[in-house]
């Protein structure tokens, strides 16, 4: 299965473009790992990983390998040793992150938020019912069942944020079950097949392409090995490894392969010299498990929430408990005061829903293939203001296709979108057939077995990347490619090897009556150009002069310009006197032409950008949010797809570009008229944190290439330095400790590794970049609906406290109890608040700057002013109205209860008077008051269908927005039907305390619903029509 | 190839300077209390103000609507229709205002003060019965008929040991507690018109006391107490009512009639025990008045406790 990935390098010499950047980019990275300064907390993270590169296993000769892991090169390690060597060292894998025991989560979920004070509440409860049994013989079992009833509400609703919160997490159990590796092992001489797992440290292994490389090895012996790093580093081209020591620097040079990373091509034979977690790649997982990353932003608005009601509800709480006592109250009251006043200010149901909203929502973006392993990630990339983009794999398609072509002097655009959408080009010409056939015949690439059905592009290939490459973009043009090899059979080759940077194959030709053989080469094209004299233009062979390398040399460096991967291809015809049928062509001792061959043309390769990304970015601009490219790979390669997906705008220019333009020394160009940077990584390297800051700052459009692991991290610490919310996207493992250190760490989910998915907060399923955009818009979105959804809420928290108040300030029967307050806050309530969830946008959110994590809160004091200064307050008036309506109507005179509650809830008093000389035995008073209980509950239900309505839209008219939220609407009768039942279902008197109501007791609150709705519609249109005025200054939530 | 011709310029945002309590407070730079000026905590005022004003009055003229549709004179909704219902309890007298003592009487008969303190809530309790003068009554008898707005006298001076010469009781240890029905609005007794069909569960006493009355005084509400003490629930009797043990029911509807009073039967409890808390439960006897015993549910009786030091 690894052969897919590969990115095979045959002619990575041939695609470098005549900067001598290269080599000391390569070279400078990895020095920048030692050089960088190390400051803050990362201090000692940083530190282990500079340490994990000071190895000498690549320094040290052969032997002395051997001697130290006391291993043999043909016999390897002796059962014993490797034993005694498995106990030391532990099994070959990487530790998983340490995981918080699951009881700890529970607990959390028990205890945090608001399940404290909840639990105060029900403690004080159990405290005041003991002392009422002990002090009366036949206590009132109430406090004893609302304590109950509180508990009760705290586990259930613990319960079910910790059965989401799992839930979640089992999606990424499911990414565990990684397919057990399997290596090739010499022990005593004899090759066993082991458990990747039970390798250890001085093992000899056998690695062949397509294996994965089972752990850290200095390689002894290599037959064309190559192997594919990019998961490691980026680098998008693999790299050939052998024996021979070429580089201090471990991850440079030739003669280590890492753990994780794959082999291509070859076969190699090698000692291990490191395991596990000891590995480069297990450090760097190791790394960026290590990091902290944080509160999410949602998070944070969360507990800024809680604390705000926390607040409110301790300081009226307290403020009410001491005023009762200074009334002279019983302790004892007080105490139940304040159960009342916790019970009726904290939105009991409140979190649930946020947990239920951001599920949905998290649903809702798994089916559009972003899958949210953190509920609590899914706001995040709506708050998202820069995006740190991985290059391959993310913004391009990560397969190599032809881009272009160059013949008869010009160059042909080849179609590179995923499903041939593209332009079509000429494919009679006879440039184009020469050059055709060659590419088709000089290419070892095939197609592998079984996949029928599958798209060309999307096929298989074994062989190497760029061959793949051409094998599709012929099979494309020509139709059955196999086909025209059978019939153009192959007689000798020489494969491609680093010193000749060609490859050539010698061909029958299908023209039966035409004996002669045909020679075919591809190659490095300046190396290819060196072994022809002639060139074929339109048809007629020419003679390669000046002129013809000119427009040559044009082409090249216009491809190469582009980012892409060049090749020369130039055939030869051999005469058949020379080489008759049957001639023995020796490729060993070559006794055949490869000079003076004829030129046919270039072909060039880019991995070319995903279709969706170049309006995924341009979406994510317009959004205001800054693209940023951090690649491994080379700066004219990441250039060239910044460009062409518009993370650099056209008409934007680097200071390099300004430069040349106007001919002038890179230094002189002021770097503030460029909008654009492509920064290097060897810059980096140099650059101070205010220099990376000034770079993040004044640059619009910033491509960071050959960029190492820790810049990644840099890049992003210095981007949260700036208050930006950061989201970053990658596959590999180097991107894994940015992933960890974002805000929000998105991996992909085909082409990722394990340690990146294990980093991320959320795993893109389709690869694609685009979905991000779908990710914020989703984000942004529950932001909105979110505080809908709390500002609705909300509201029904004053007519809930305002009863209590009433009652101890004023004395009056209590005219809503914590029962009902509950059956709102858990009942009525919660399908209209998390149906807000669904509620659509208002205006396009994907126009908008993203929010000031500072300032835009998710509850400010405008939506506390509007929910309970405003909305709530005419809720209360609902409530007392209905209240007085009922006690007018049964007798107490509004006036009357004024002053009554002592004998009201006297048991003694079994003859209270009402207006009209009536005489109120205990029950008889307390029915009635349940009644209003209920009819206070009834009300407060009727005033929230108009408060959910307004809920809607925080600055459309309802009538712009409409009533299509069916689920909002299926909410309003829900909450209606809910009521209803609670109030008429018999039994609810003995378990709720709620009566039956007459019919007529449901209407007095309606002018109030219309009052609100009125209110609010009102206030909405001053708010549109005077933008950034007093009202929405003072009421725009 | 990109479309970014909407570019939204995008910013960095900086966190919020921090601020300390005293320039939370007044911040002179700004010219700031509590986060806003004088002129803004104005207009918030103002808006507030105009606000609360509007919904005030909106609550006003619902109150307003709502008084309209309600009649000085009788309750909107009446006897079944309303909460009150149809079964009338008991409330007795002398009843303690101080309501966290519960329903309890307690006194030491040799302390003034403590029998003192229970006859001056019976006299206030009897003042409006023993002042008569300016109010249209008239004496009833069980034998003539009258309309249903007459007022019919409740005749106080005859409660012989319970008369307020012989201080109730109190002072000589055998208690006097007044009984009186509630009253409820248009409510008519079904009293048993025959010693015949009594209900099992009725006092024998009362049933016997039944019997020996002549038809026409059966038109009555009967009333029966019981008390018990101890552990074990000790019954004990030595029970006697004045006027008569019941409430005749010439004296119903009610139909808030002014200067209605209601019935009453005075229940002298002539030996107690000593030092014990005695539970004592009397109940009203209708055909149309349903008993209940339950604490919370408790219909047509009512309990108090006596104890005598």
């Amino acid at each position: 299965m690894s052969t897919q990935h590969g990115r095979a390098d045959s002619y990575r010499v041939a695609t470098v473009i005549p900067t001598d950047d290269d080599n000391r980019t390569a070279d400078g990275r990895y020095k920048s790992r030692r050089k960088m300064p190390a400051k803050g907390p990362k201090k000692e993270n940083l530190d282990d990983l500079k340490q994990e590169l000071d190895i000498d296993f690549h320094k040290i000769s052969p032997e002395e390998l051997y001697q130290r892991f006391q291993t043999h090169p043909e016999n390897g390690l002796s059962h014993a040793k490797a034993k005694e060597n498995l106990e030391r060292d532990g099994p070959n894998a990487l530790t998983p992150p340490k995981q918080t025991p699951e009881w700890v989560k529970f607990c959390k979920n028990l205890f945090g938020g608001f399940a404290m004070l909840l639990w105060i509440g029900a403690i004080l409860c159990f405290v005041a019912y003991s002392i009422q049994a002990s002090t009366s013989e036949e206590p009132a079992d109430d406090n004893l069942y609302l304590g109950i009833v509180l508990s009760a509400v705290v586990i259930v609703t613990g319960i079910f944020s910790y059965y989401q919160e799992s839930k979640s997490s089992k999606i990424m159990e499911s990414f565990k079950n990684m397919v057990p590796q399997f290596a090739t092992v010499i022990r005593e001489g004899e090759k066993l097949t082991l458990r990747a797992e039970d390798l250890v440290l001085g093992d000899v292994v056998e690695v062949k392409f397509g294996d994965r490389i089972p752990a850290d090895i200095r390689i002894i012996e290599a037959r064309n090995f190559k192997v594919d790093n990019s998961s490691l580093t980026g680098e998008s081209e693999p790299q050939s490894r052998g024996a021979e020591f070429t580089h201090e620097n471990p991850l440079e040079t030739k003669n280590l392969a890492f753990f994780s990373t794959n082999a291509v091509e070859g076969t190699a034979k090698g000692v291990v010299i490191s395991c596990g977690d000891h590995t480069v790649m297990g450090r760097i997982a190791g790394l960026a498990s290590g990091l902290d990353t944080g509160e999410t932003p949602i998070a944070k608005e969360i507990h800024h929430f809680i604390h705000l009601i926390t607040g409110v509800a301790v300081f009226l709480g307290v403020t009410f408990f001491v005023i009762a006592f200074i009334l002279g109250y019983h302790w004892l009251d007080a105490v139940i005061f304040l159960i009342g006043i916790i019970v009726a200010n904290v939105p009991e149901g409140l979190l649930a829903t946020v947990t239920v909203c951001l599920t949905l929502t998290a649903k809702r973006m798994a089916s559009k293939n972003c899958l949210v392993k953190n509920l609590e990630a899914v706001e995040t990339l709506g708050s998202t203001s820069t995006i740190c983009s991985d290059k391959t794999g993310t913004l391009t398609q990560n397969r190599m296709t032809v881009a272009h072509m160059w013949f008869d002097n010009q160059i042909i655009e080849a179609d590179t979108t995923e499903d041939q959408s593209g332009v079509q080009y000429d494919r009679t010409s006879p440039g184009f057939k020469a050059l055709s056939r060659i590419a088709t015949l000089c290419n070892r690439a095939e197609f592998k077995g079984g996949q029928d059905g599958v798209p060309i592009l999307k096929k298989e290939v074994s062989g190497d990347a760029s061959e793949a490459a051409l094998l599709k973009c012929m099979e494309l043009a020509l139709g059955d490619v196999m086909n025209i090899r059978k019939r153009n059979k192959k007689i000798a080759e020489v494969p491609f090897n680093s010193t000749n940077k060609y490859q050539v194959s010698i061909h029958e030709t299908d023209d039966s009556n035409d004996p002669r053989y045909l020679l075919v080469m591809k190659g490095a094209p300046e190396r290819i150009l060196e072994r022809c004299s002639t060139i074929f233009i339109n048809g007629k062979e020419k003679v390669l002069d000046e002129e013809m390398k000119e427009a040559f040399n044009n082409a090249y460096m216009e491809l190469g310009g582009l980012g892409e991967r060049v090749l020369g291809f130039c055939d030869f015809i051999l005469p058949s006197d020379k080489y008759p049928t049957g001639f023995k062509f020796n490729t060993d001792d070559v006794n055949f032409p490869i000079d003076n061959l004829r030129f046919v043309g270039l072909m060039s390769m880019i991995d070319p950008p995903r279709a969706a990304v170049p309006d995924a970015v341009a979406k994510c601009r317009s959004a205001g949010i800054k693209v940023i490219m951090v690649t491994g790979d080379h700066p004219i390669t990441a250039k060239a797809i910044a460009k062409s997906v518009g993370i650099i705008s056209e008409g934007n220019e680097t200071v390099e570009d300004i430069a040349q333009r106007l001919n002038i020394p890179v230094s002189e160009v002021n770097p503030r008229e460029a909008k654009a940077a492509v920064v290097h990584g060897a810059e980096l390297r140099d650059v101070s944190t205010d220099q990376l800051d000034e770079i993040l700052r004044y640059h619009t459009e910033i491509v960071f290439a050959r960029t190492s692991p820790q810049q990644k991290l840099i890049i992003v610490e210095g981007c949260q330095r700036m208050g930006a919310i950061v989201a970053v996207t990658g596959d590999g493992v180097n991107d894994s400790p940015a992933l960890k250190k974002a805000d929000i760490g998105v991996a992909m989910g085909i082409a990722g590794s394990d340690v990146s998915k294990q980093a991320a907060d959320m795993i893109l399923l389709d690869d694609n970049f685009a979905s991000i955009v779908t990710g914020v818009e989703e984000g942004r979105l529950i932001f909105d609906n979110l505080k809908k959804s709390i500002a609705y809420t909300l509201t029904s928290n004053i007519p809930e406290i305002s009863p209590f108040l009433a009652f101890i300030l004023c004395d009056i029967p209590l005219p809503l109890g914590t029962v009902t307050i509950l059956c709102i806050d858990l009942g009525t309530d919660m399908v209209p608040a998390i149906s807000l969830a669904y509620e659509a946008a208002e205006a396009d959110i994907m126009k908008r700057p993203p929010r000031d994590p500072f300032n835009d809160k998710l509850v400010n004091s405008r939506l506390i002013s509007m929910a309970y200064g405003q909305i709530g307050m005419i809720q209360a008036a609902a409530g007392f109205f209905v209240y007085f309506v009922i006690m007018a109507e049964n007798g107490f005179l509004p006036l009357h209860l004024f002053g009554i509650r002592k004998m009201w809830d006297s048991k003694a008093v079994n003859d209270l008077t009402d207006s009209y000389g009536q005489e109120w035995t205990y029950r008889d008073r307390k029915t009635l008051e349940y009644t209003c209980h209920t009819a206070f509950f009834i009300s407060i239900v009727v005033v929230q269908w108009a408060d959910l309505i307004i809920c809607k839209t925080r600055r459309n008219s309802i009538f712009q927005q409409g009533m299509r939220n069916w689920a909002l609407n299926f909410g309003l009768i829900f909450e209606t039907v809910l009521a209803a039942f609670l109030s008429y279902c018999p039994g609810m008197q003995k378990g709720l305390r709620m009566y039956p109501l007459k019919l007529v007791w449901w209407f007095p609150a309606i002018p109030f619903a219309l009052a609100i709705f009125i209110y609010d519609e009102t206030r909405r249109f001053y708010l549109r029509r005077n933008p950034g005025g007093w009202l929405e200054q003072e009421t725009y939530y | 190839m990109s479309k970014n011709n909407e570019k939204v310029a995008y910013e960095f945002p900086q966190p919020a300077k921090k601020v300390t309590l005293s320039e939370f407070i007044y911040d002179p730079q700004n010219g700031t209390f509590f986060g806003r000026t004088g002129k803004n905590w104005g207009q918030l005022f103002f808006f507030y103000t105009i606000f609360y004003i509007v919904l005030a009055a909106l609550f006003a003229i619902c109150m307003q609507g709502l008084l309209s549709t309600i009649e000085n004179d009788k309750p909107k909704w009446q006897l079944e229709s309303s909460l009150i219902g149809t079964n009338p309890g008991l409330g007795f007298r002398p009843l303690s205002e101080q309501t966290e003592r519960g329903g309890i009487i307690q006194f030491d008969a040799r302390k003034d003060a403590e029998s003192d303190y229970w006859i001056e809530l019976i006299n206030d309790f009897l003042d409006d019965y023993n002042n008569t003068e300016g109010r249209k009554v008239k004496h009833c008898d069980f034998n003539q008929n009258h309309k249903p707005t007459d007022v019919c006298l409740v005749d106080v001076n005859d409660l012989k040991g319970c008369s307020r010469e012989n201080n109730y009781g109190y002072k000589t240890r055998q208690p006097c507690v007044f009984l009186k029905l509630n009253k409820i609005y248009g409510w008519n007794p079904e009293y048993y018109d025959s010693p015949a069909n009594l209900p099992n569960d009725m006092p024998s006493s009362l049933k016997q006391r039944i019997n020996e009355t002549n038809q026409l005084e059966l038109q009555q509400i009967w009333v029966s107490c019981t008390g018990h003490y101890g552990k074990d629930q000790e019954n004990f009797d030595g029970i006697s009512y004045y006027p008569r043990q019941g409430f005749p029911a010439f004296y119903y509807p009610y139909l808030n009639q002014p200067g209605y009073l209601s019935p009453i039967v005075a229940v002298q409890f002539s030996r107690l025990p000593n030092n014990t808390l005695v539970e004592v439960e009397c109940r009203a006897w209708a055909k149309n008045i349903i008993y209940s015993g339950r604490q919370r549910d408790r219909m047509g009786s009512v309990t108090f406790q006596l104890m005598v030091d």
